[in-house]
């Protein structure tokens, strides 16, 4: 499905829209957020989220203002994997548009087996992989990278200088060196280091068997410590 | 002892067939730094210390910004062409929708 993705400058909005309330075919849709935003602490392995039950309900119905609350409690998530996975403000926000639609047009087809984030995140990361897939990008393919590689085999550095990461990496260090895997590792591995989910919960998401995901993970981590070490060296040899 | 020899003669074939279960190792939840290889084998200890705390560190990496509001503004105006359609269609086809 091609969704027009409009963009600030050709989005003209009502005068109602302009204060936030507009009715849309029936919904009515209030673009203030009515929840404050869940601290950070409540967002990994899918905590029961108050309130949510009755907003999913309600939103299958029709209801628009339940389906902003929807937005409201999972915009974050669904924005940062976006972003982690474009490493592109502009292309992350159309991404989660576009997810956000999609939701609103399948929403009647949740029927509760898995945790309503599990498969929200299931349908924005098909949105991502699709995106990415259309760039052209020759290592988004899952199956690809589920193939062996070179960087399947046992560490070859015994001997080499030991550079140990604990303790002298930081936070923009890792993220860095996060944008720098190739999509499907850096999928497997924000989905499951950073966000919290299961390789089960993964596995349904990218379709693909636990054992993959569980592959992917250790490739991507491998794959992290060659990246933190090669910049480690870059450091001292400039210090 | 195994893993001293592994020290002793420089072979990586224990060290590929620890790294080979590594991945289980570490979703087993084993303290995998409590293995016997690992106490004698001061590659495997630290591949096995960067990997915990790389995946300790990537907990830090938690959501922490929100799309700008234009999102939510668009998604509303999408929704509404949507609706848009689907009344010219229903129109055009002579159909419900």
């Amino acid at each position: 499905m091609n969704l027009a993705l409009k963009t600030k400058s050709d989005n003209p909005l009502t005068e109602n829209a302009k204060r936030g309330i507009f009715k849309t075919g029936g919904l009515r849709m209030n673009a203030r957020p009515t929840e404050e935003q869940k601290p950070i602490q409540h967002m990994r392995r899918n905590p029961p989220i108050a309130g949510e039950a009755e907003a999913i309900a309600k939103a299958q119905a029709g209801d628009g203002h339940s389906f902003e609350i929807l937005y409201s409690l999972h915009k974050r998530r669904v924005y940062s994997l976006c972003l982690r996975m474009l490493g592109n403000v502009a292309e992350a926000e159309d991404l989660t548009q576009e997810a956000f639609l999609q939701l609103y047009r399948k929403i009647g087809t949740f029927r509760g087996d898995s945790a309503f984030s599990t498969w929200l995140h299931r349908l924005a990361v098909n949105v991502v992989l699709m995106h990415l897939r259309k760039k052209g990008l020759p290592q988004v393919s899952l199956e690809e990278t589920l193939e062996p590689s070179q960087d399947d085999g046992p560490r070859k550095d015994i001997g080499e200088r030991d550079l140990v990461l604990s303790g002298s990496i930081d936070r923009v260090a890792l993220e860095r060196a996060v944008e720098n895997l190739p999509p499907g590792y850096r999928l497997v591995f924000v989905l499951h280091d950073v966000e919290g989910y299961e390789h089960n919960e993964i596995a349904d998401m990218l379709s693909c068997s636990i054992g993959n995901s569980k592959s992917q993970l250790h490739k991507a981590r491998m794959k992290l410590r060659d990246l933190l070490r090669s910049g480690q060296r870059k450091e001292e040899s400039i210090a | 002892m195994s893993s001293a020899r592994n020290l002793q003669d420089g072979t990586s074939m224990n060290c590929a067939e620890f790294q080979e279960k590594l991945p289980e190792l570490f979703e087993s939840g084993a303290n995998v730094s409590q293995e016997e290889h690992v106490q004698g084998c001061e590659t495997c200890s630290a591949l096995v210390r960067d990997l915990e705390y790389i995946a300790a560190q990537a907990k830090l990496l938690l959501p922490i910004h929100d799309p700008s509001p234009v999102v939510w503004d668009n998604i509303q105006s999408a929704i509404r062409s949507d609706h848009g359609a689907d009344s010219k269609t229903a129109v055009h086809s002579g159909k419900r929708t």
